[in-house]
């Protein structure tokens, strides 16, 4: 709420520490987690494996639903480690928080806006490389007037309102859910044990509706980050 | 620009980092943990469909198995029928030939054992009549005392005689 951010500025550009540290974590978990749950795969699996290829599978139902045919098959590894990185981050700010001084280092990296929107720009500026790809440069442009020419501006703005909904849509839920967080936080402390008690109940079970929240989200912005790569590859 | 949407401030240094941090992420979960685990999925799925395909192949070869065995029982079957049938029919000619041949045999005996008992009742009165001509004759000779030549009289005694086969040979 109050808090100050660590920023850093180094050659020009400005780093949110608490961002890049959280991040980070983030990223370790996502890759120690699958490391650990891929040890020595085998035919028949065992019970790291089955969780693994669980995960797998769901993500990889996730891609069908846009792109059902061999077309969606590049994207299974890329969806897969979306998947991942969204949901440790979504979950990353439940149960960590770490304050240094005024300074807050460790939260949920999807909270902040500027991360969000860099994972949706990668998300579109891909389907239109692959749309480039699979249509060439003339045949993408003209993708745009269909299918008729009178929605070009519709579809032209459609890029930009896809990007903000898919960035602002997953960066909304997470802020508004640890705001949630802090408030009851400070009400627990407010009146001591008369509002410690029901305030821990409280934050309890808004930390599981949180994790809820956080799981959905990570489906959602994967589910329309193929909807919208599969929109760059079939003609309407 | 540096501030976004809701004053939250536009970091551009955490956009490279979450970029850069991305991509490695990215390169390591592949490379160490989704690919070989993909790959035994994808291994394990041509193993399942295989081995369905397998299965298949077989139950089909053991119902065609099945059906060509059933179809030769059938065909064992009627040929041992006809075996059985061949060797009924071959016994009964077989019988009726040793039947046939025993009864004309038996026939053929009886009709010798007629003929050897003609003969034999036809040489025993040839025979008798022969020793009774004899006797007579001696018996005649002795009666009148004279010298009766056999010769002479055989004629008269073998008309008797044939008078007394007569009566004797109609009983």
């Amino acid at each position: 709420m109050d808090e100050k951010l660590p920023i850093v500025n180094f050659g020009g550009l400005s780093f949110n520490l608490a961002n890049d540290i959280s991040g980070l974590l983030a990223c370790l978990i996502v890759i120690g987690l699958v490391l650990y749950l891929s040890r020595k795969p085998s035919l028949r699996p065992g019970k790291r494996q089955n969780v693994l290829e669980w995960l797998i599978d769901f993500v990889h139902g996730i891609v069908k639903q846009s792109m059902p045919g061999e077309e969606g098959r590049k994207f299974y590894g890329f969806a897969f480690v979306l998947f991942m990185f969204i949901f440790m981050a979504n979950q990353l700010g439940l149960i960590l928080e770490i304050n240094v001084g005024d300074y807050n280092f460790v939260k949920s990296p999807t909270s902040d806006p500027v991360v969000t929107m860099t994972l949706a720009a990668l998300v579109l500026l891909m389907s239109h490389y692959f749309g480039i790809k699979k249509w060439g440069f003339g045949t993408y442009l003209k993708n745009y007037t269909r299918p008729i020419a009178l929605l070009t501006p519709i579809n032209i703005l459609e890029e930009f309102t896809n990007f903000l909904t898919l960035s602002l849509r997953l960066y909304g839920n997470i802020y508004a859910g640890e705001i949630l967080l802090k408030l009851i936080a400070q009400f627990m402390g407010s009146f001591g044990v008369v509002s410690f008690i029901p305030g821990a109940l409280l934050e309890m079970v808004w930390q599981a509706f949180s994790v809820f929240i956080g799981s959905i989200q990570a489906y959602v912005f994967v589910t329309l980050s193929m909807v919208y790569m599969s929109k760059k590859l079939e003609q309407e | 620009m540096d501030k976004l949407v809701f004053g939250a401030a536009l970091q551009t240094g955490d956009m490279l980092i979450y970029l850069i941090l991305f991509v490695i992420m990215f390169a390591i979960v592949i490379k160490f943990a989704y690919a070989p685990v993909a790959k035994i999925m994808a291994k394990r799925e041509d193993k399942i469909n295989g081995d369905l395909d397998y299965a298949e192949d077989t139950r089909k070869k053991a119902d065609d198995l099945a059906a060509k065995r059933n179809s030769e029982l059938k065909n064992t079957r009627a040929e041992a029928t006809q075996i059985v049938q061949n060797a009924q029919k071959s016994g009964e000619t077989q019988r009726d030939q040793i039947v046939s041949q025993a009864q004309s045999e038996a026939q053929q005996l009886k009709s010798n054992a007629q003929k050897d008992a003609e003969q034999a009742r036809v040489d025993a009165l040839a025979s008798a009549r022969d020793d009774v001509a004899q006797l007579s004759i001696q018996i005649a000779s002795k009666l009148i005392s004279k010298e009766l030549n056999a010769d002479d009289q055989k004629a008269l005694i073998d008309s008797y005689i044939e008078g007394l086969g007569d009566t004797n040979g109609s009983r």
